[in-house]
């Protein structure tokens, strides 16, 4: 360190200190109460009731073995909801894409229209749906099945997926169009061969945001749903909860919760860019 | 090719899952079906309507879900706009860390609200065990009313705080350096700048975040449920919380219909002011 250095913060603290103790803020505020549900997970139970944060000895895998071999098994919630929400993607893109497409060739004034329509559906807090929706779903048998879930899932995301296509719809030049109209081309294979592949950002960030609704999706789930080896993550978790209010300690329930996060977390760091690019056109554009 | 038949699929859906719902709230709120009509529906003229007015229990659910929504969504902007400032400055690292302050946002919020419940746990939460080893009394978090509904604040402000960041940083992100530039030459301070240009501009996508929010707040479900279930003493109960009882516990479906279309009404009326205060700040701009 020369003396300049000194010179120039007489008094002050240098702005990247200050930088970087708000980003260690930051970190501690987001993923402190995560690190706190590690920590507890891997705990026994008696040192858990001997004090918050103790380090030395009573460090165990136990918490981990009682949750997957539970039953159900931990698993069987995340590959349910895996399922769903991978089913559910595909039916809302299968839905939206050539919706999106028919509302990006139309009239500016039918557009607004629409788009007003869909961003009051996509702000809609959606939980008032649930009892109209549980009674269609027991007329129509589709209580306790798996699969059924993705047609309102498809249904709720469809405001939000189709506002977000139409826009990148629209940000196509409509020359590419005319010239493959021109070339003979129909109207199926010019969505498939000249659009769509232009669409890829647009139509993968959608889909991870439809992904994660259903993945995440809470109050359908808890009332289609009542066997337990066919509960998703959300409801399950409810269902650990519940069970057991007057539990303590919590080192089983910590280790669902890390279990429950992981496969988010590995998602999330895998694609940031596409999830963050939705988030903000969704809010933006809509 | 016909345009209808490309959305018709996609349309009916929609009607399917956002339309007839209501539709049949508006007919099921005119009838009686509970287990005292051996779950048969019952007309019953407006006599739910009217056990609404004066339900005290919604009306005070209907205060408890307002300020929960005010205060968090308020807090959401303030932390927001802070950790969208942070952000938009350069320095390494700042891709991972937008990842890792985005993980609150992505969990389920079933998954995190039990997370919260250990973390506020009288007396072996980490809060009660810091408060313990500086020699205080633990404190029952969850146990006391007024304690509870922030509790319930500070675990929805963890989790959607990051989303309202990234809205306001993409806004940011719309500001030409140059203003700053010319702002600076002028003489003014980066403080000044913080009000005179980042805040106005800043402005439309506010109100974004704040409409999204406010909907997802006002409409607040899985994280009452899971983390204080409504309790103590119905303290942080939500309109939403109340609705699904009404449904579920009561078995009583013409009132939980009522009910949640008093909350739809009153959220079209929520709606409507906000439009025309809009239109009014706009005029005087």
């Amino acid at each position: 360190m020369n003396a300049d250095g000194n010179v120039g913060r007489t008094g002050g603290i240098r702005p990247e200190m200050r930088t970087g103790a708000w980003v260690a803020l930051l970190l501690l505020w987001s993923l402190g109460p995560m690190l706190w549900q590690l920590y507890t997970s891997l705990r026994t139970p008696a040192a858990l009731l001997a004090g918050a944060g103790g380090l030395a000895g009573g460090w165990t895998l136990g918490n981990y073995t009682a949750v997957l071999t539970g039953d159900p098994p931990f698993w069987r919630y995340l590959l349910n909801s895996s399922v769903v929400g991978a089913l559910s993607t595909l039916l809302t893109l299968a839905l939206a894409i050539p919706c999106a497409y028919a509302l990006s060739r139309r009239r500016v004034l039918l557009r607004l229209l629409v788009g007003g329509g869909l961003l009051a559906a996509a702000v809609f807090p959606y939980v008032l749906l649930f009892l109209a929706l549980l009674q269609v779903a027991r007329q129509l048998g589709l209580a306790n099945n798996l699969l059924a879930l993705c047609l309102p899932y498809a249904g709720l995301q469809l405001p939000l997926a189709v506002l977000l296509l139409q826009a990148a719809f629209a940000e196509l030049p409509p020359e590419l169009e005319e010239s493959a109209v021109l070339e003979g081309f129909s109207l199926w294979q010019r969505l498939r061969w000249i659009l769509l592949p232009l669409m890829g950002p647009a139509v993968v960030s959608t889909g991870l945001l439809v992904f994660l609704f259903s993945w995440n999706e809470f109050p359908i789930a808890l009332t289609w749903i009542s066997r337990s080896e066919l509960l998703t993550l959300a409801p399950a978790m409810a269902r650990i909860a519940g069970s057991s209010v007057y539990t303590v300690p919590y080192g089983a329930f910590a280790a669902a919760t890390v279990l429950g996060s992981a496969p988010l977390l590995a998602l999330l760091l895998l694609f940031q860019r596409q999830i963050v690019a939705g988030l903000t056109q969704g809010a933006i554009k809509g | 090719m016909n345009a209808l038949l490309l959305m018709a699929p996609a349309l009916l859906l929609l009607l399917a899952v956002f339309v007839w719902p209501l539709l049949d709230y508006a007919w099921l709120s005119l009838q009686a079906q509970s287990v005292f009509t051996g779950l048969e529906a019952v007309p019953v003229g407006p006599l739910n309507w009217q056990r609404l007015a004066a339900d005290g229990r919604f009306w005070q659910d209907a205060w408890q879900t307002l300020r929960f929504a005010l205060v968090s969504v308020g807090l959401e902007l303030l932390a927001g706009l802070a950790i969208a400032l942070l952000l938009h400055q350069r320095w390494r690292g700042r891709g991972v860390v937008r990842s890792l302050a985005l993980l609150p946002w992505a969990l389920p919020t079933t998954v995190m609200a039990l997370g919260w419940r250990w973390i506020f746990n009288d007396p072996y939460g980490p809060i009660n065990g810091l408060l313990q080893s500086l020699g205080l009394a633990s404190v029952p978090f969850l146990a006391a009313p007024e304690l509870a509904w922030l509790a319930t604040v500070v675990a929805d402000v963890w989790k959607t705080t990051p989303f309202v960041a990234l809205l306001l940083l993409a806004g940011l992100q719309m500001i030409p350096h140059d203003l700053y530039e010319a702002f600076a030459l002028e003489g003014g301070t980066p403080w000044q700048g913080l009000w005179r240009i980042t805040l106005p501009l800043l402005r439309p996508y506010v109100f974004i975040a704040a409409l999204f929010r406010l909907a997802q707040a006002l409409g607040v479900f899985d994280l009452i449920a899971v983390l204080t279930g409504g309790g103590p003493a119905s303290s942080t109960e939500s309109l939403a919380v109340y609705a699904y009882l009404n449904a579920m516990r009561f078995l009583d479906f013409g009132y939980s219909a009522t009910v949640m279309l008093g909350m739809f009404l009153l959220l079209l009326l929520g709606a409507a002011a906000l439009l025309v205060w809009r239109r009014q700040a706009e005029v005087r701009a």
